[in-house]
């Protein structure tokens, strides 16, 4: 299966909150919707699900319009809530039931689900009087009661503790073998390097950045270093490279320890090496290939 | 449709095993029974203004204490009669029963005692036509002016036959002749129905109110516990709010029916304990109540759906009422000019009221019951509420839809509207 979204656009009265959103994702593999706060993931997960309307755009599977309430999702809105004064074993069944499950089925996948999920003992107690990262487990395996082809999940390691954290990247990490298509958004990128292929970053609308995780840390990387020198901080490193190398390498970053550079166009890592050389008062302790995080692509494509 | 009666049954189920639900069903279900006993066990004759149903020969024997009592007990009436018309006071006696007749010689000594609580009402007559009434405070149900007056009025005619020469005994046979009438009723008594017919549509309207708001309430709910949007994502809008409010009507009907069925039960086991008193509540015909099942039902319907998009308007429970103000507004109304138009059924007003869907439910319901109505005129009110029905069932699915993620402040129906038509 392949879920593709072509140029989607939404306004709310005189607000254009998504200005031509496009991905695409397969089966078996895991799409990370990526974006600061307010920019558009939600919206357009919504629109995905169809909660609300494009105003203009096209959401295809497999190439035919797609229908969500026609294929089996698994969907885990940000907004989450169950039946408070439910038994959490009856309303799972409930919502599976509603995704058009037969009722013994949706009891076998609850069952299993909150095994597996490790809640199996609260299947028979109100949703009300689990506490409530228990009570994000249940949604969790109430978005997967009703063995979903396709895992919609906005925010869901929001409000977990880090073992149930990683209860849950177990399981999304289970979904992509079992060739379901995964579609997360999340401001932590930890979770999103993990087991994302593909990801998609936002940004007051508009996608800044999407394609293959490794291809764009790779770009991301080109042409870029990572210096430090003895008994030099990494601020007068920075100003010793300010004054004499900017013919060479232009400063992108900084971190702890070291300074990132980036070579100027037509200068290659060899010249570099030679001219840090000549300089007798700078001993060099550290010159290798930067290889950047997820965080530093998103802060550098979604920050102001 | 499979789904409709998936949701249907969650729905129903979160009604009957709500504790507050079932423990006033049972309570009510089981003091209505009980209550329908009390004639059995208590003695209610003079209450029900029935003579005593008891059996036992013994029970007419008073003790001399208890006479003793009862004469202490009696209300005592002053008479001042200076031109001594009533003579012996023994019409008197005979009107004003189980009371003493106390006379006295002047008006003073008489508003003395009067003032003095030692009667509870005086009488000064002046002549066979004029009497003074003293009374400290007036009861509202005082009948002692109407019993005393009807003794000065035969006073009168007797003073008068005297004095003309005539015999009052055949005067009197004359002057109240009685008058012989065989009743035939072709079409409906309203002095029969009235009292069902006023007890349904109390009883409806009732039901309306009640279990309109419980219909409204579980819709916020699912916004406020936030799971609308897992709801609205799976199954169809329209499913689950005609699931939700046939759910409500069904647990409605269920409590309902299991109330006035305790009620009709018991009465019909101690009717005759009753007196038959209550026969004009209880006793309903079989037609009247097909028709308040009918009228009932998607009166009930039509307006459980308006109470459903309403509770969706709104995203906490306590500011439903602020959303359903002016529904429940209109039902008071139409309840008011039903009510009021209960002893003229055939009335302009009651008759534009018998088809509109708003009020239909209880107007055409009470000319059924009460007034003169073709069966054409039936068939088209029913067709005009179902039809309405249906209609208000779509408009609160998309009103419902529209408001599945508008949190905050209740939205106001003219803009839910206005969204509607902009979609």
């Amino acid at each position: 299966m392949k879920l593709e979204v072509k140029n989607i656009t939404k306004s709310f009265g005189e607000t254009n909150v998504l200005k031509g959103i496009s991905f695409s994702v397969e089966s078996g593999k895991a799409l990370g919707l990526l974006g600061r706060n307010g920019a558009g993931k939600t919206t357009t997960i919504r629109i995905l699900m169809d909660v609300f309307h494009a105003n203009s755009g096209e959401i295809t599977l497999d190439g035919k319009p797609f229908e969500p309430r026609k294929v089996q999702i698994g969907y885990l809105p940000e907004e989450r809530g169950l039946y408070p004064k439910r038994k959490v074993l009856e309303q799972m069944i409930y919502l599976a039931m509603l995704r058009g499950v037969s009722r013994k089925t949706a009891a076998t996948n609850a069952k299993r689900w909150l095994e597996r999920l490790e809640v199996s003992q609260y299947q028979d107690r109100l949703l009300e009087t689990l506490s409530k990262g228990n009570q994000q487990k249940v949604q969790l395996a109430s978005t997967l009661v009703c063995d979903p082809e396709i895992v919609i999940l906005d925010e869901p390691f929001s409000g977990l503790d880090p073992v149930n954290s990683q209860i849950l990247q177990d399981v999304v990490q289970e979904l992509i073998r079992d060739g379901k298509i995964v579609i997360f958004s999340s401001h932590q990128m930890s979770y999103v390097e993990e087991f994302c292929e593909d990801i998609v970053i936002i940004n007051h609308g508009e996608v800044v950045l999407s394609g293959h995780l490794d291809t764009i840390k790779r770009d991301f990387g080109k042409d870029q270093l990572v210096l430090s020198a003895i008994d030099m901080s990494p601020e007068e490193f920075s100003n010793q490279i300010r004054s004499r190398l900017t013919d060479i390498v232009q400063i992108t970053g900084q971190t702890k320890e070291d300074v990132i550079v980036r070579l100027n166009e037509g200068v290659n890592r060899r010249e570099l090496l030679a001219k840090l050389s000549q300089l007798e008062d700078i001993a060099i302790e550290h010159f290798e290939t930067y290889k950047p995080s997820l965080n530093d692509i998103f802060v550098a494509s979604a920050g102001e | 449709m499979k789904r409709f009666f998936t949701i249907y049954e969650f729905e129903l189920k979160s009604y009957l095993k709500n504790k507050s639900f079932t423990i006033t069903t049972i309570l009510l279900v089981v003091l209505l029974f009980a209550a329908t006993f009390l004639p059995r066990v208590f003695d209610m004759s003079d209450m029900l203004g029935i003579e005593k149903t008891s059996t036992e020969s013994g029970d007419n024997k008073d003790t001399s204490d208890e006479a003793k009592t009862d004469d202490a007990d009696k209300t005592k009436i002053g008479i001042v009669d200076e031109t001594g018309i009533l003579g012996d006071m023994s019409v008197l006696k005979q009107a004003f029963e189980d009371t003493d007749i106390v006379t006295m010689k002047t008006e003073k000594e008489l508003k003395k005692a009067v003032k003095s609580k030692d009667v509870s009402a005086g009488f000064d007559v002046k002549d066979d036509l004029n009497y003074e009434y003293y009374v400290v405070n007036r009861d509202m149900y005082d009948e002692n002016q109407m019993i005393f007056e009807g003794i000065l009025s035969q006073v009168h005619q007797q003073l008068y036959c005297e004095k003309k020469g005539l015999d009052y005994a055949t005067f009197a046979a004359e002057y109240d002749a009685p008058v012989n009438c065989t009743e035939k009723i072709l079409g409906k008594d309203a002095g029969d129905n009235y009292w069902y017919c006023y007890v349904l549509v109390m009883v409806i309207f009732m039901m309306i109110i009640l279990y309109g708001v419980m219909v409204a309430t579980s819709v916020t709910v699912e916004k406020s516990n936030r799971s609308i949007e897992v709801l609205v994502t799976s199954v169809d809008a329209k499913y689950l709010l005609f699931g939700k409010v046939f759910a409500g009507a069904s647990a409605a009907i269920v409590q309902l029916g299991l109330i006035l069925a305790s009620a009709l039960i018991g009465y019909n086991i101690n009717h005759t304990y009753w007196g038959d008193k209550l026969d004009m509540i209880l006793k309903i015909p079989g037609s009247v109540l097909a028709a308040f099942a009918i009228f009932g039902i998607g009166g009930f319907l039509f307006y459980a759906f308006l109470y459903g998009a309403m509770g969706a308007l709104v995203s906490k429970t306590e500011d439903i009422n602020k959303s359903a103000g002016t529904l429940q507004m209109l039902i008071m109304v139409v309840y008011f000019i039903v009510i009021f138009q209960l002893s003229t059924p055939d009335s302009v007003v009651m008759k534009v009221c018998s088809f509109l869907p708003f009020s239909s439910y209880s107007a055409m319901f009470v000319r059924i019951g009460m007034g003169s109505v073709t069966m054409a005129e039936i068939v088209v009110s029913a067709v005009i509420l179902f039809v309405s029905t249906f209609a208000a069932g779509w408009l609160a699915a998309k009103i419902y839809r529209m408001g599945t993620l508008r949190y905050g402040n209740p939205i106001k129906l003219t803009t839910a509207l206005k969204s509607l038509k902009n979609n």
